[in-house]
């Protein structure tokens, strides 16, 4: 679904690059999180994904991004919106309109979508994010959460094959948090939808992700399975990306035992480690 | 010595958002306050800031009630520091910043005072004062305000949210500021935190608040232990709590992973 080869990307009147030499392969279905600490690359890789690097955002861009077998730079902003929906990290940067429905409807407007499925499009969106009772609310009266989800509703009723997400769950409590990534989670589930999320609460990812990616200035760190990524819990650590605390005890019983146990992501699997190593 | 004494709030045209709140909170505590939202913990803050007076019962700050005190008394006693830096920081420089919230509180002591007040901070924070705050990461930025605050010298600093949108390092390094503030100055700290990690790392008491009323008061790590308080309040207590009770008995002082570690082998070398 996504092919990113060799992508280094320099925004325009910058010296750095903002990424360098990252691939990554995902299929459909895969559901990737993407950590690392501040200024890693984190959303310059999410905007190439979605296009919006090289296409708004101009710079030096090598290497290729394919997503859907389209060429991200070959292809236009359009034709890749209608594969690829991305909700930003500043929700309200996104939303535009002075209620929810108008929010939606401009989206599908803007995509050409008939009349007579419009109706059943927002529905459905609403329905799915779990906010049908908010259809005509004003967005001002809105708290954070319920933004974030109309973001998200107004990205899902375009029917996008992948959607990216920046920091999604940011100025949410764990609550809102888990129902954002409950969410992503039936999304990819039920539809299919590859989910790309950017997402510095590492439990929330060890939860949900299937697969890792950690940027540090620029390049990537490791990439893989969730818990194989976790297993380099030395090097996450070493440029600043949490790990849970749980992941923290497979290591230091490994140390004090000089056994390699195996590494923790979840409550139950330290349970079952520590259970395990008293029998 | 901060104390809020039967205190209900309630903003017009809503119900109450806080309901009957008493308790005290003396020099030097670092404490945390906990709960869902619209538990009315961000109300409660305004409240000891002084930014909201109570509809009844009183909030008393150091001896005076803020519901007589002045807006530049209580300024230089209670700083607060925001959960979005963006909101707090209007002047182009950091050493302008710095000194923008010195003027406006300490201005009677003089330019030279405060430029060598400023200076200080600066060097605390290992800002030179001539960066531009929109150009530095969210992460400094936070700091940036944080710097601000503290220069006025509060004898109480208030976080809401203070760690929102900052990378685990960049948390880290402004968490460490403050608890040095608390340690070897004395600030009370006060923090709206939905990180229960950084509360069990950082604070030593906890206020759980559910419904706008207080649910419990206690000490930090005992308060994660009590399941049912963490149920009825919505809270996921830490990871190391969580196992420890799974764990049950000789697990109890095992709160961190290094000494949870510690504990499972001692149990397993005991058979």
């Amino acid at each position: 679904m996504i092919e990113i080869q060799d992508l280094s990307f320099t925004y325009q009147d910058e010296k750095k690059p903002a990424l360098e030499g990252i691939s990554l392969s995902l299929r459909e279905g895969d559901f990737l999180g993407i950590i690392g600490p501040a200024g890693a690359g984190k959303t310059t890789l999410g905007r190439a994904i979605s296009g919006i690097v090289p296409h708004h955002y101009k710079g030096d861009f090598y290497g290729s991004v394919t997503v859907g077998g389209m060429d991200t730079v070959d292809s236009s902003l359009i034709d890749i919106s209608r594969l690829v929906g991305m909700v930003f990290q500043d929700v309200d940067s996104q939303i535009i309109c002075p209620t929810v429905e108008d929010e939606l409807l401009y989206g599908l407007e803007n995509f050409g979508i008939g009349r007579d499925e419009i109706p059943e499009r927002i529905g459905f969106a609403l329905g799915k994010v779990g906010i049908p009772e908010l259809r005509e609310r004003s967005i001002g009266s809105l708290s954070g959460g319920q933004r974030q989800k109309v973001a998200i509703a107004s990205v899902i009723a375009l029917k996008p094959r992948v959607l990216v997400l920046d920091e999604p769950t940011g100025e949410l409590d764990p609550q809102s948090s888990r129902q954002v990534f409950t969410l992503l989670r039936e999304l990819n589930e039920e539809f299919g939808i590859t989910i790309v999320v950017i997402e510095q609460k590492i439990m929330l990812l060890c939860e949900f992700a299937r697969r890792l990616l950690v940027l540090n200035e620029g390049k990537a760190v490791h990439e893989g399975e969730t818990r194989q990524v976790l297993s380099h819990a030395e090097d996450l650590e070493n440029i600043g990306v949490n790990i849970p605390r749980v992941a923290t005890l497979s290591r230091a019983l490994s140390r004090k035992t000089g056994k390699e146990i195996p590494v923790c992501i979840n409550l139950d699997e330290a349970e079952k480690t520590a259970r395990g190593l008293m029998a | 010595m901060i104390e809020l004494d039967k205190v209900c709030f309630a903003y017009p045209a809503q119900g109450p958002t806080v309901q009957d709140l008493s308790f005290r909170i003396g020099d030097g505590e670092f404490v945390a306050i906990l709960g869902a939202n619209g538990a009315g913990k961000t109300t409660t803050v305004r409240l000891i800031d002084g930014l909201i007076k109570p509809t009844s019962g009183r909030v008393i700050i150091d001896g005076t009630d803020t519901a007589s005190s002045r807006v530049s008394d209580r300024a230089r006693r209670v700083g607060f520091l925001f959960q979005n830096p963006d909101r707090q920081i209007c002047k182009n420089t950091v050493r302008e910043e710095i000194l923008f919230g010195l003027e406006t509180v300490r201005g009677e002591e003089g330019a030279e005072a405060l430029g060598h007040r400023a200076d200080e901070v600066l060097q605390e924070f290992g800002f030179t004062g001539e960066e531009e705050p929109f150009s530095l990461s969210r992460g400094q930025r936070q700091r940036v305000a944080l710097a601000s605050i503290l220069a006025v010298e509060p004898s109480v600093l208030i976080l809401d949210e203070p760690t929102t949108g900052l990378d685990y390092r960049e948390c880290c390094h402004i968490m460490d500021q403050i608890r040095t503030m608390n340690r070897e100055k004395n600030v009370t700290v006060i923090m709206v935190c939905h990180d229960m990690e950084i509360v069990l790392d950082y604070a030593s008491r906890a206020l759980v608040m559910s419904g706008g009323r207080l649910l419990d008061d206690g000490p930090v790590p005992e308060i994660f232990r009590n399941s049912a308080l963490m149920e009825r309040a919505s809270i996921l207590p830490p990871q190391m709590i969580g196992l420890s009770l799974r764990l049950g008995r000789g697990f109890e002082d095992a709160d961190t992973p290094e000494s949870m570690a510690d504990a499972i082998l001692r149990r397993k070398k005991e058979g």
